[in-house]
């Protein structure tokens, strides 16, 4: 198909990027890498309590993407960003903003599991620690059970507290690092293909434990898997060389895409 | 045998069959084509393994000539020479008493009381004769009496059993000398004097013993009481100093460069000069240290402080260029981590890191200590090549270091000399060992998985 | 929209989604010539074809049946999505209905044969209406599977539309059908039997109507079972704009 792989002049966004709640509001953003633009005026809602799913080919900006929404971009010398992302209608790219609260509301969880060579204990105490979340020992204590709980990972690992975090497998590592964004209590959590390193019932485990955070937190993960991001979100984004091409209700993106470039995609006639 | 000719047949007609291939498709199969190749390959690869094998049998083999030759030279330095024998310590002569003070037994003639023995006892003729005899004990030998009596100051006007030092040529001849032919015998030594050496030797009162002075001494220009505990002493307070400075300002530098400077020119010109400066010969640091910490800021010469002060010129390039190895191989999932949990930078470099880069920095710092160790050519420029015979109290008394004395020794024309050389030379290298092991077992224990 | 196959990154996948979709026409085509062979049988009492119709019944199951393992194999292996989730599924209903066409084929076949061996002087009742809805179902049927080779919204919904007047002609038929039986109750035997002709020839244009919503499924992704026409219509000219 000839026209997957070319940039589509004056695009705008098929189906329904805007949200009734927003959480987080992106709005024509922009991101450079020098010279190089990865995002292309992009405006989308994040809605609150809802998870999104952000899907397209390799290289297609979503991964850029969620990364502006944490501002974790920044520690890329050469990444520079246009338009404005609001977090509860406060831009995040405000000259005030300091990226250290941002984080901790804005939490993320990444690709690889990558739990600190440290005890399962105090991977998922750091961030409490360095907020100053916990005001004792019995407080953190109870922070730290309380988040592993919710990542349903509490059960396997309360006899070995104090063991390496390095030492659990990988979707439980997985699970350790969602411990550990939640522990500092976030709005948002930002999940960068976080089944991707993981086998099938490590990835079912996730995805079951994405349906319940969902009630407390909004979430936009980036997959590569369409079945998950049918699974597990209520919206789904189609992103295209740097473009957002359509959003829509996920089922109606599986079944029905009102873009060709999306029907092309999630039913494989490119990649 | 009816089974192999069961198995042969198979073959034969597996054979056939592939011959058969071969015929329609009118050349090599590919499986053929490899076995031809396979012959090839497997050759190249022996040969490869037999280059590799010489060399590491060569380069082992120098090892462990250099090894066995000055351990066979060395070995001999842990041993001296000496003679047992009574000797009474005449209080009239020595003009002392058991209530005398410690400056009164020092100044005592207790060379004299050692000569007067000996005259005694062999009764040498003339004044030639006398010199000889005396020559044959080590100057050395009136202190050992004098740290006796200095011990116990009871045991004056008794009759005292010690081990006297002997001098180096007798030394020398004891330990090596004595079973070769005439011909070949060191002609230091007179004929009367070996008379007298082997009446000894049969009343079984010349031996050798540990020779505890070689840890216990400083230099010396005599031999049989030169040792190596001021240039050990000096060794260990140099590579205090550069430990104390090079280890903290490395790692600094090594953050500030990886975590904290902005990549601009500035910084490169930086990294790029670093690491010119790890090429750099090391007695140019010596130069740069003269002309600096002497001339500029008044350092005193041949210190440990000043020695400390350039070999930590030396080594910082070395320490900052394996720091940074060690916080980039720190994996970026780690830093992503923490800063995606909001962890300022300062959070992410000291909580993250630096416990993480910690055992290839302790690494190159350990090797960099090493390297500072066996270090002499920018010491002789500072004057810590001077002789000096107090061991050191502290980082500011002049001293010597291990390398810069045993490149002294070896320039020193006695024998007994050579065998220091090489004595020390031991030491050193054990310290290298001890060094280079500490490192290994710091990185072993240190290194965590991620 | 373009339903070209052969644009999948996995070669298979298109020869799959290719091979049911023709399987299923190729089942469409046997499934007319059935229809087709029965109406002509009743029309003219040549009862010599009846048999064979009701021996080829079997061939459109095993149709059927083949068909529908092979859409759940593709579901299984490729999880299609979109169009081609929507392909498979309306494959998968359509041969439903054409198994069922193929069943109502038979029963006319069957009826006939009756219809041939009874009361010759009742045989002509409801002559005139049993061949206009008999020409029309088979048009129908020819026309959906038509629409849908050629994912032909604007057929499909004429089929729905004939489907509508066939409902009409058979609520007709069969008031003629009881003045019959009241003015003569000893035609009652034959009229059952035309009854019940009439009534699969009914059906036959009810499962085509079913394939023509079908179509509209696999061409917009609504779902028009249930609704009348007019909301088709709609449904049909909101949808379209934005695929093409």
């Amino acid at each position: 198909m000839n026209t997957s792989m070319q940039h589509i002049e004056n695009h705008i966004t098929t189906g329904i990027p805007l949200s009734d709640k927003p959480k987080l509001s992106a709005r024509n953003v922009d991101v450079f890498y020098g010279d190089k633009q990865a995002i292309h005026d992009v405006t989308l809602d994040i809605g609150a309590n809802e998870v999104i799913a952000l899907i397209g080919p390799s290289g297609c900006g979503k991964s850029t993407f969620l990364r502006t929404l944490n501002r974790m971009n920044d520690t890329i010398d050469i990444c520079s960003i246009k338009g404005e992302i609001l977090l509860d209608d406060e831009n995040i790219y405000g000259p005030d903003v300091d990226t250290v609260p941002l984080r901790a509301r804005v939490g993320m969880v990444f690709q690889k599991p990558n739990p600190f060579p440290k005890s399962i204990y105090d991977n998922v105490a750091y961030g409490p620690r360095i907020h100053g979340l916990a005001q004792s020992r019995v407080e953190l204590d109870e922070t730290v059970e309380k988040s592993l709980q919710r990542a349903g990972l509490w059960n396997e690992v309360k006899d070995r507290l104090h063991s390496p975090g390095t030492g659990l497998s990988g979707g439980q590592q997985q699970r350790l690092c969602i411990a550990r964004t939640i522990a500092v209590d976030p709005e948002v959590i930002l999940m960068d293909e976080p089944c991707s390193a993981l086998d099938p019932i490590a990835t079912a485990k996730i995805e079951e434990l994405i349906d319940d955070l969902r009630e407390k937190y909004t979430i936009a993960i980036v997959t590569h898997s369409m079945q998950q991001a049918a699974r597990v979100s209520q919206r789904t984004a189609y992103f295209h060389l740097g473009q957002l091409i359509e959003v829509n209700p996920t089922k109606q993106v599986f079944t029905t895409p009102q873009h060709e470039l999306t029907e092309a995609y999630i039913t494989g006639r490119f990649g | 045998m009816t089974d192999i000719k069961k198995n042969d047949s198979h073959e034969k007609k597996s054979n056939t069959s592939t011959e058969s291939n071969t015929m329609t498709t009118t050349q090599l199969t590919t499986r053929e084509k490899v076995e031809l190749s396979l012959g090839r390959r497997r050759a190249a690869e022996t040969r490869f393994r037999l280059y590799g094998m010489a060399s590491v049998f060569f380069g082992m083999l120098c090892l462990v000539v250099l090894f066995t030759d000055i351990a066979s030279k060395g070995t001999g330095a842990f041993k001296q020479t000496s003679l047992t024998t009574e000797i009474v310590l005449d209080s009239d002569y020595l003009n002392l008493n058991k209530e005398s003070t410690i400056d009164e037994i020092r100044f005592a003639n207790f060379d004299g009381l050692i000569k007067r023995h000996f005259a005694k006892m062999l009764k040498p003729k003339g004044r030639s004769a006398k010199r000889e005899l005396f020559k044959l004990i080590s100057p050395g030998a009136s202190w050992q009496l004098q740290e006796l009596l200095l011990a116990n100051p009871d045991a004056i006007d008794t009759s005292v059993s010690i081990e006297l030092l002997m001098d180096d040529d007798v030394d020398q001849w004891f330990k090596h000398d004595r079973e070769l032919a005439e011909g070949h015998m060191n002609d230091r030594l007179s004929d009367q004097q070996l008379v007298w050496l082997n009446s000894w030797i049969e009343e079984g009162k010349l031996d050798t013993h540990f020779n505890t002075l070689f840890f216990t001494n400083g230099d010396s220009r005599e031999p049989e009481l030169a040792g190596i505990h001021g240039a050990i002493k000096g060794t260990l307070l140099t590579l205090m100093v550069t430990l104390i400075l090079s280890f903290p300002i490395g790692v600094a530098a090594a953050i500030y460069l990886e975590e904290f400077a902005p990549r601009n020119r500035m910084t490169e010109i930086v990294e790029i000069n670093i690491n010119n400066l790890a090429a750099v010969p090391s007695i140019i640091f010596g130069l740069l240290g003269m002309a600096i910490f002497i001339n500029i800021f008044g350092v005193s010469r041949s210190t440990p402080l000043l020695g400390g002060l350039v070999l930590t010129l030396m080594t910082l390039p070395t320490i900052i260029i394996s720091a940074r190895a060690a916080i980039k191989s720190v994996p970026p999932s780690i830093r992503e981590a923490a800063y995606g949990l909001g962890a300022s930078k300062n959070q992410v470099v000291f909580h993250h890191v630096l416990p993480l880069a910690m055992p290839g920095m302790l690494t190159g710092t350990i090797l960099g200590m090493a390297q500072a160790l066996g270090e002499t050519a920018p010491l002789l420029m500072i004057g810590m090549v001077a002789f000096v015979v107090d061991v050191p109290g502290f980082i500011n008394d002049p001293s010597t270091v291990l390398p810069v004395q045993i490149f002294l020794w070896s320039d020193s024309p006695e024998r007994a000399f050579l065998e220091r050389t090489s004595g020390a030379i031991l030491v050193l290298l054990s310290f290298l060992v001890v060094m280079n092991t500490t490192a290994v077992i710091l990185r072993r224990r240190l290194e965590r998985r991620w | 929209m373009d339903m070209n196959f052969n644009q999948h990154i996995s070669q298979q996948f298109n020869a799959d989604l290719e091979g049911i979709r023709n399987q299923m026409l190729a089942m469409g085509g046997l499934v007319q010539r059935q229809v087709a062979d029965s109406i002509e049988a009743i029309c003219s009492g040549d009862t010599s074809s009846a048999d064979k119709i009701i021996q080829r019944e079997d061939d459109v199951d095993a149709m059927e049946v083949k068909i529908d393992q092979e859409c759940t194999h593709i579901l299984v292996r490729r999880q299609p999505a979109a169009s081609d989730l929507r392909m498979v599924l309306a494959v998968s209903r359509v041969v439903r209905d054409l198994e069922r066409m193929g069943d109502e084929a038979a029963k006319v076949a069957i009826h006939a044969l009756e219809v041939a061996n009874g009361n010759q002087a009742a045989s002509k009742m409801c002559n005139q209406s049993i061949h206009h809805m008999g020409n029309a179902v088979v048009k129908m049927t020819s026309d959906a599977l038509d629409a849908f080779a050629r994912h032909d919204v604007k057929g499909a919904i004429e089929v729905v539309r004939s489907d509508k007047m066939v409902d009409e002609q058979y609520a007709s038929a069969i008031r003629e059908l009881s003045t019959y039986m009241m003015e003569d109750p000893r035609s009652i035997g034959q009229a059952i039997n035309i009854l019940w002709i009439l009534r699969a020839i009914e059906r036959i244009g009810d499962h085509a109507r079913n394939i023509s919503e079908q179509v509209i499924y696999l061409v917009s992704g609504t779902d028009v079972r249930h609704s009348s026409l007019s909301e088709m219509e709609e449904q049909a000219q909101s949808d379209l704009p934005d695929n093409t």
